[in-house]
């Protein structure tokens, strides 16, 4: 019998081996996760850096918050939103995957996922503007 | 031959703890959102926050949701990390940056908490 040469993950060329490999629904809900999950930590940085005139009182908080009063930031906010959906409902997704036996079931969950996410993405879009949204149509 | 050059840690616990703190994080994250999203302007002038921050026990759902969102995110960094050959100088050298950097962060997050004073 011959001898099957195993092929181990080359790290050095790690950007090529990652976009040769083939990719099934799991492989890019672990590559989003992750990027939604480095996004996620650089955003927590962030939140903690906007609040931190709380420490200087309210002239200086509300001088801050001004600047994310902007229907821009509003719009980015959203898109925020977006990223922790799918970083929420991806992870639930992986708990049940360890859990509760989803390995048979984790293609579904992962539509499931996307499915549940635009729904809410939606929800929360209406829920954001929806002042902006009825002043269209008065 | 095969030994253990820089740590007997397995990761199993913090594979457990990355699971239940995500879980809760969704939840924290729910009444997050409600709090924040439920009207236009819900909860972001100072009179608000100050507000919330008369009763202790909403300080403390505050300090655990930045507690557990702190220990998430760096512990999840480092598990992308982990994915990864490192030699051992190297592993411990980004161990120890991501502890100083998350308790850094824990203190910074603490401290805005504990600023807001309490008005009677």
């Amino acid at each position: 019998m011959e001898e099957k040469k195993i092929k181990f993950f080359e790290q050095k060329n790690w950007i090529k081996e990652n976009l040769s490999y083939y990719k099934d629904s799991g492989s890019w809900a672990w590559i989003y996760h992750r990027i939604s999950g480095i996004a996620l930590l650089l955003y927590i940085f962030m939140h903690i850096w906007s609040l931190s005139p709380l420490t200087s009182g309210k002239e200086a908080f509300e001088h801050k918050m001004a600047m994310y009063s902007t229907p821009v930031f509003s719009v980015i906010e959203w898109l925020l939103f977006a990223i922790v959906l799918f970083h929420s409902l991806n992870g639930i997704r992986i708990v049940l995957v360890d859990w509760a036996d989803g390995a048979r079931y984790h293609k579904k969950l992962y539509k499931l996922t996307w499915i549940v996410g635009i729904v809410l993405f939606l929800a929360m879009g209406f829920v954001m503007f929806s002042h902006e949204i009825f002043k269209l149509f008065r | 031959m095969y030994k253990y050059k820089a740590s007997k840690e397995t990761g199993a616990k913090s594979w457990v703890f990355q699971r239940i703190t995500g879980l809760a994080l969704v939840v924290f994250m729910i009444g997050h959102y409600i709090l924040m999203h439920y009207q236009p302007e819900s909860g972001k002038t100072y009179e608000a926050v100050l507000y919330r921050m008369q009763f202790s026990w909403y300080r403390i759902i505050d300090l655990t949701f930045v507690t557990l969102g702190i220990y998430h995110g760096f512990n999840g960094l480092w598990g992308i990390f982990r994915d990864y050959d490192m030699k051992p100088w190297l592993k411990i050298t980004i161990i120890s940056i991501i502890l100083i950097a998350g308790l850094a962060f824990l203190v910074w997050g603490y401290n805005i908490i504990f600023s807001i004073p309490y008005i009677n």
